[in-house]
């Protein structure tokens, strides 16, 4: 009856496909028609994969030596393509010895061909999957199998490494989902083989496995999975760090070699990590520390792609540049600044515009970029991460900007970023630090006005700057002369019923312009509490702040009574 | 080569497979252990699966009862392969969950590996007032539509094993050679 069975739906359909994948009047391997069977095996799984492998070696035990090649290089195929339940399977007694069924006890004086590849097989996979799949205690019969014919006097061609690379687990970084699902596929393949082995030994064991998987018994591989995460993240890292490295060295010695292979590998594992830390993200968005850990990790990515697209496509200079994640400028400024002469086109400071957001907000202590991004989850960054997976990628294929006036511009204001070391920008062009803990905006900012901040905005006109129920923003103009325009904010609670708590405010001008921020009056504002101040000096870096509106991108992030967390972000053109 | 063996020795005992399924709480457990056994043990709702071998007549009746908790029922298709006869347990007396009953007897009877398998709707726990009888059940379940499988309805009484030995011996009559 059974036989009768198997010739209907899927496993007959496999069968079929088997043969006519090994048919004698075939000169080479079909490769489509390989594949196919794979991805059958993939879709169906069940019995499959078992019915697969007794069929393949019953064909290369095939009198017919083409066959018996077309069917090894068919199995080739399943155990790299169908993964643990098809290891599963090649590792089975049955199959090994069915493997071997036409070796003689004693070694040959030479072997056939079709020997000779067998061989090739298990010693390929005594090399890979025997030592690097996550189950490899499963596949225990193959070495011994290995072990058997070596102690007969068999001998084993050696493993081309470039074969072998395949059946290794990719270095590609994984979701947490993508690992469970490879788990519980391998969970599923298990359960079928000893359900139908069932041995009592394998009947304890399925038992077993079907408490885990019906999620009655712990599941330890959950918290596996994550530390392989965790462990793989490190490793990305590490790969991170040395790309940076090596693209500093080119980039200050001016020789860039793009067809580098080591170089090329690794902006193709950054490539591929990027989408797959955006899955992780959400995965472990109950675990602050590690979405910070991520979410740094992508910023840092985004720059160091960023920076080898710019050297890749020949301009070693403005790979310092960076990456600026706010994408905010005023093209006539630019042009309007071209003359500026180059200040740093190396990479030693960072100071790119979100880097001074970034050191710019007042809960950071931390002027390191990444830092303080990760500190702010809502930072731009997150933003940027969140809304563009693919982003390293199409910037990094977009064309570079004029390494003239743009980036003479920029050469002052940001530099490409090392995020090992929180480097504060030179001071030259920096706008300056702000120390939350030291409070000297008495001294800093050296007009009269700032002594009395609360008192001094009312004697000017109000600007609407911005506004989030229940704050309000506002702003008025306090001084002007020909290259710095002084403004002071002021931030209203407008609610009857909830107070405002550690609102933070932090502003980015373009870059023709530096920014001095003084330390808010407070950051907490209760029911018909006063107002928060905050003074704020921008600079025109060319001498003439100009009589047109100035654009600030600002990020507002505050604590509302009965509301929570709420933030707020734009540009607002402030006219001056 | 089973078959040839079996063919060339007579029909001295034949092997099969039988798989127990339905809702939890149905009885599936108290029918297999009054079979081997004998009595009606008490049972816990089973995690996992538990398996006898029962001997009828010239018959050697492999039988896996897989938990029926919900949970547990994504896992049932790893215990089709090979079946010869589906015993589908139904609580006649748990009116609430017959949709849900008759909703996981046509998912497990459309799996093509049980394709052409027996099929044997238990209309358990008899004893109780209100259970739906034999011919409601089979109603109740469009039997009568179904084709592809060979079946029967037989109401049982698990505890004091009425009508398990009919279920043994329809099966081992209807079984194609």
């Amino acid at each position: 009856m059974s036989s009768m069975n198997s010739l209907a739906g899927a496993s007959g359909k496999l069968l079929r496909r088997i043969h006519r994948a090994c048919r004698p009047s075939l000169d080479e391997p079909n490769v489509a028609l390989n594949l196919e069977i794979c991805d059958l095996i993939n879709d169906k799984q069940g019995n499959l994969p078992r019915e697969a492998a007794v069929t393949v070696v019953k064909l290369i035990n095939s009198r017919d030596p083409q066959v018996a090649e077309l069917a090894l290089c068919l199995l080739d195929y399943m155990v790299k393509n169908c993964n643990y339940p098809i290891h599963l399977q090649i590792s089975r007694k049955e199959f090994l010895n069915e493997l071997v069924k036409k070796f003689p006890e004693r070694p040959p004086p030479s072997y056939t061909r079709t020997q000779r590849l067998i061989l090739g097989t298990i010693a390929e996979w005594v090399q890979t999957i025997c030592k690097t799949s996550r189950y490899k205690e499963d596949l225990g019969y193959i070495r011994d199998m290995y072990r058997l014919l070596r102690s007969k006097g068999y001998d084993f061609p050696p493993v081309k490494s470039e074969d072998a690379a395949v059946l290794n687990p990719s270095d590609n970084l994984k979701s947490i989902q993508e690992i469970q699902k490879e788990e519980r596929l391998a969970q599923s393949a298990k359960l079928q083989e000893l359900v139908r082995r069932g041995r009592p030994q394998d009947l304890r064991e399925a038992n077993d496995l079907m408490k885990i998987m019906s999620g009655f018994k712990e599941d330890e591989s959950l918290e596996e999975t994550k530390q392989k995460v965790h462990h793989d993240i490190e490793k990305l890292k590490r790969k991170a760090d040395i790309l940076d490295d090596m693209l500093n060295n080119a980039s200050n010695t001016g020789k860039f070699d793009s067809n580098d292979e080591t170089v090329s590998e690794l902006i193709t594992a950054l490539k591929v990590a990027q989408p797959k830390l955006q899955t992780l993200i959400q995965e472990e968005s109950d675990d602050q520390v590690e979405v910070n850990n991520i979410l740094a990790l992508n910023d840092r990515i985004n720059n160091i792609l960023e920076k080898a697209g710019y050297l890749k496509t020949g301009e070693i200079t403005s790979s310092s540049k960076g990456m600026n994640l706010i994408d905010f400028d005023d093209d006539d400024v630019d042009e309007s600044n071209q003359q500026q002469p180059t200040q740093s086109s190396t990479n030693d400071a960072i100071a790119d515009l979100l880097g001074d957001l970034g050191g710019l907000s007042f809960n950071s202590t931390n002027n390191n970029n990444n830092n303080s991004q990760a500190g702010n989850l809502s930072g731009f960054g997150a933003i940027n991460l969140l809304a563009s997976p693919d982003q390293g990628n199409t910037r990094e294929q977009s064309p570079a900007p004029p390494v003239g006036g743009a980036f003479d511009l920029l050469g002052g204001f940001s530099t490409s970023q090392t995020a090992s070391t929180p480097t504060p920008a030179p001071a030259q062009q920096q706008p300056p630090k702000l120390d939350p803990f030291q409070f000297d905006f008495l001294s800093s900012s050296n007009n009269t006005t700032a002594q009395s901040p609360p008192s001094q905005p009312q004697q000017q006109q109000l600007y609407q700057f911005a506004q989030k129920d229940p704050l309000k923003i506002e702003y008025s103009v306090i001084s002007k002369v020909s290259n710095e325009v002084k403004l002071s904010f002021k931030f209203t609670n407008l609610s009857i019923s909830s107070s405002i708590n550690n609102l933070t405010f932090s502003i980015a001008v373009t870059k023709a312009f530096e920014l001095k921020m003084s330390p808010p009056s407070a950051s907490n504002i209760v029911v018909g509490g006063s107002p928060i101040t905050q003074n704020v000096s921008i600079i025109a870096k060319n001498g003439d702040i100009g009589s047109s509106g100035i654009k600030l991108k600002f990020k507002c992030d505050l604590i509302v009574d009965n509301l929570g967390a709420l933030g707020d972000t734009g540009v607002v053109t402030i006219n001056v | 080569m089973g078959g040839s063996f079996s063919k060339l020795f007579g029909s001295k005992s034949k092997e099969i497979r039988m798989l127990m399924l339905g809702l939890d709480n149905s009885g599936k457990t108290t029918i297999l252990y009054k079979l081997k056994l004998g009595k009606a043990e008490k049972t816990v709702p089973t995690v996992g699966f538990n398996v006898e071998t029962i001997k009828y007549k010239n018959m050697i009746m492999n039988t896996w009862d897989v938990g029926g908790q919900e949970r547990i029922r994504a896992l049932w298709r790893h215990y089709f392969s090979g079946t010869d006869a589906l015993i589908f347990v139904i609580d006649s007396n748990d009116q609430d969950r017959m949709s849900d009953a008759k909703k996981e007897l046509y998912k497990v009877i459309g799996d093509k590996e049980l394709k052409g398998c027996l099929l044997t709707v238990l209309a358990n726990k008899q004893d109780l007032e209100g259970s739906l009888k034999p011919k409601e059940l089979i109603e109740y379940l469009e039997l009568e539509k179904l084709s592809g499988h060979n079946w029967c309805v037989i109401p049982t009484i698990a505890i004091n094993g009425t009508g398990l030995t009919e279920v043994l011996s329809w099966i081992s009559n209807n079984l194609p050679n």
